[in-house]
């Protein structure tokens, strides 16, 4: 069809086609590229955030200084750790509850909105609220426990117990997070025919089996968005680390962003936490691609 | 043709004098402390306002825990305030980066007289000597104790800095109030506060009283210092203080001296003399730092919040007028009577019944006098503070006493390698 076409058409198709695209390209530029790239030139630099003495070029001693450092692969481990165990409880969780309010129970619109409702209430704010609830010894949490076990299970320290502390963030972790995969699972539930499910009970299969061999395939493009956006999301943990243990105790709820942010905004070396940010980035990366891989190649086999 | 030029020239005649009549603004930015200190500085900048029309002050509140960091980001901006007020200590750092302008030519020799010797100290960057920053108040540090529990664990309360306890009646006494039926914790160390600036400086104070100290202060250097056995020595005391039990946990929330009253003795600041006083009333007593280092020696924090002129500011006149005006005895005393700090200046310390001799907070000015130890006058301060904190947060939680000294060294003298020895301090 373009054959028809004369050359200097398909110069201006292209060119509208880039006009229409500009402002897209433009912020994209802006606000991730240029950052980027400017903080791979940063990480080879000493620059800090304020000072009166010039920067200077410093090659690789950043990034040795930081591969030499015991904190960042603390920190790089419980990142590790955090997302391994939250991604598959939260999105295990959030599918459960969608399954549950997507049934034709009474009230299942209060209770869709009572899970939701944690998510569009700020994380500073859970946090804080979350604070008073693991205080020591006489918090809610305590007391529950304590009522729970009749008294047997003593008080814990949540968050200055270093074996405790972890789990405790990503206790409030997937609760606040919990309700956004549970609407994008209910979506997805939704598009899967009905008539799939009637099909499968007249050849009598169990409920167990029609969810193992119809919803489960069903959601198959769901999975994917829900599990590569809840990686992400994991491996960006701060906000609550901040708020709740800032990173202690003994470093054990230390994440890499947080690791950056001292490192670039409390000590000032900017330089330092390019270069932190810069392999920060490349594991997302390899950890998005790796994913994305695995799930693509089931869906082409199955 | 003339007529009309006429009216230009009036319009632009009456523009300018219009212009010169209107009052200067000047932005003022205050670190938000306690709501009873708030409520002081607000009516004193309207009363300013209110008592002249040439200047406007107006003032912007930040919150503290990130005040520092906010006005680093505003120096880089370019966009700092006329009128700054900046944690005693982070003097050197922001003087080093150009941000502050020496007071000298407005300081007359009858004000400098009337000041502490720790205000002027705290105020003078080293390499210059001049006078760049001036604070209404300077801190205290001091134990405050329940009288009730303490006479009945019968325990002796000391009266002044010489008579204050020995390390070991200090323990004792910690031992006896834990036995107390009502007393969870014998002691507060305010842990809750999180690992910031109140860990180094309410911590310190017990390394330098066994001899040790944050940094070599000639050779501006750490290790050998922070990590030397003095210092080793403090810290593991204050490990073996929590390990024992006897130390209010981070998550058990403020209030245990105060409040639940289920702690006899608070190791705080000047900042808690109006919760102190309203949760207790007349049952609160200041006691002196105990003698923990050999040879009993005692060592207490001091420096506070002080009041600088930017270098970017169009209107140092007006800020100084406005700075004089929170320097006045009168006005000194309202924020001391709000925030139980020590007065800067010595004729307002003698107006005051509090501070004056026999005065609930005499012990204050006592230990100013004798045992306060200022925190390194150097621009890196802002790294050895937090490599400080990051170590005494891990030492609470039971880590190495030594590793943890040793790493928080490394990263101080590391820092002031990275920064060239912060020219012209050497180091």
């Amino acid at each position: 069809m373009n054959k028809r076409i004369g050359p200097s058409a398909r110069l201006k198709e292209e060119l509208t086609a880039w006009r229409f695209l500009a402002p897209a390209l433009l912020l994209l530029l802006t606000f991730l590229v240029a950052p980027f790239v400017m903080s791979v030139i940063l990480s080879f630099t000493n620059q800090r955030l304020v000072s009166p003495l010039p920067t200077r070029f410093v090659g690789l001693r950043n990034y040795v200084r930081l591969f030499g450092d015991a904190g960042f692969w603390q920190a790089l481990k419980n990142t590790m750790l955090f997302a391994a165990v939250v991604v598959p409880l939260q999105s295990g969780l959030a599918l459960f509850l969608a399954t549950l309010v997507n049934k034709r129970l009474p009230g299942r619109n209060l209770f869709r909105g009572i899970y939701f409702m944690p998510v569009v209430v700020p994380m500073v704010v859970v946090c804080v609220v979350w604070y008073f609830l693991l205080m020591y010894p006489e918090g809610l949490l305590n007391t529950f426990v304590q009522i729970l076990t009749l008294g047997r299970a003593g008080p814990y320290d949540w968050l200055r117990n270093p074996s405790l502390a972890l789990p405790t963030i990503m206790l409030v972790s997937i609760w606040q997070g919990v309700g956004f995969q549970m609407i994008v699972y209910l979506a997805g539930l939704q598009n899967i025919p009905r008539e799939l499910y009637e099909a499968a009970r007249i050849d009598g299969a169990s409920s167990w089996g029609q969810f193992l061999h119809i919803t489960m395939p069903g959601l198959r493009n769901t999975h994917i968005f829900v599990l590569v956006t809840t990686t992400i999301l994991a491996f960006k943990l701060f906000t609550q680390v901040e708020v709740l243990t800032q990173g202690g105790p003994l470093g054990v709820t230390n994440t890499l962003v947080r690791y950056i942010y001292t490192a670039g905004y409390r000590e000032l070396k900017v330089g330092y936490a390019s270069a932190a940010s810069v392999i920060f980035v490349l594991i997302v990366l390899t950890v998005s691609l790796v994913q994305r891989r695995l799930l693509r190649e089931e869906r082409e086999v199955g | 043709m003339r007529k009309s030029f006429a009216l230009a020239l009036l319009l632009v005649l009456a523009g300018a004098w219009a212009l010169a009549q209107a009052p200067v603004e000047i932005t003022v930015w205050w670190h938000t402390g306690k709501p009873e200190e708030l409520a002081v500085i607000s009516s004193q900048v309207e009363e300013f306002n209110a008592s002249q029309s040439r200047i406007v002050v107006k003032l912007v509140n930040i919150p503290e825990a990130e005040y520092t960091a906010q006005v680093r980001a505003a120096g880089l901006a370019g966009k700092l305030p006329d009128l700054l007020d900046l944690d005693g200590p982070t003097l050197a750092n922001f003087v080093w980066n150009g941000w502050m302008i020496p007071l000298d030519e407005y300081v007359s020799d009858d004000l400098k007289a009337d000041l502490l010797p720790s205000i002027i100290a705290q105020g003078t960057y080293p390499p210059d000597g001049m006078l760049y920053a001036l604070g209404v108040f300077d801190s205290g540090l001091a134990i405050w104790g329940n009288r009730r529990y303490l006479e009945q664990a019968g325990i002796r309360i000391p009266t002044s800095v010489e008579d204050a306890w020995t390390l070991s009646e200090f323990e004792e006494a910690l031992r006896k109030l834990a036995s107390l039926p009502e007393v969870q914790w014998p002691l507060d160390l305010k842990l809750n506060y999180g690992a910031g600036e109140w860990f180094t400086y309410g911590f310190s104070p017990i390394i330098q009283a066994f001899g040790g100290d944050l940094i070599d202060r000639t050779t501006w250097t750490a290790q050998g210092t922070l990590d030397g056995i003095a210092s080793v020595l403090g810290m593991t005391l204050f490990q073996h203080w929590i390990e024992e039990g006897w130390v209010v946990p981070a998550s058990a929330g403020d209030d245990a001296f105060y409040g639940k009253k289920t702690a006899a003795l608070a190791w705080v600041g000047h900042w808690m003399y109006e919760p102190h006083t309203q949760g207790l009333g007349d049952d609160v007593v200041l006691i002196p730092m105990p003698k923990l280092g050999a040879g009993c020696r005692a060592a207490t924090g001091m420096g506070s919040w002080a009041w600088g002129i930017t270098s970017t500011s169009e209107n140092p006149d007006a800020a100084w007028e406005f700075l004089e005006y929170l320097l006045n005895p009168d006005q000194i005393l309202r924020m001391t009577a709000a925030n139980g700090a020590v007065p800067s200046r010595k004729s307002a310390i003698a107006q005051s019944e509090l501070y004056g001799p026999g005065g609930m907070l005499n012990i204050f000015v006592e230990q100013l006098n004798t045992i306060a130890v200022p925190r390194p006058v150097h621009p890196a301060y802002p790294t050895i503070t937090s490599a400080f904190a990051e170590a005494v947060k891990n030492i609470v939680a039971g880590a190495d006493v030594y590793q943890e000294l040793h790493k928080a060294a490394v990263k101080i003298d590391q820092d002031i390698e990275d920064n060239e020895g912060y020219p012209p301090f050497g180091g």
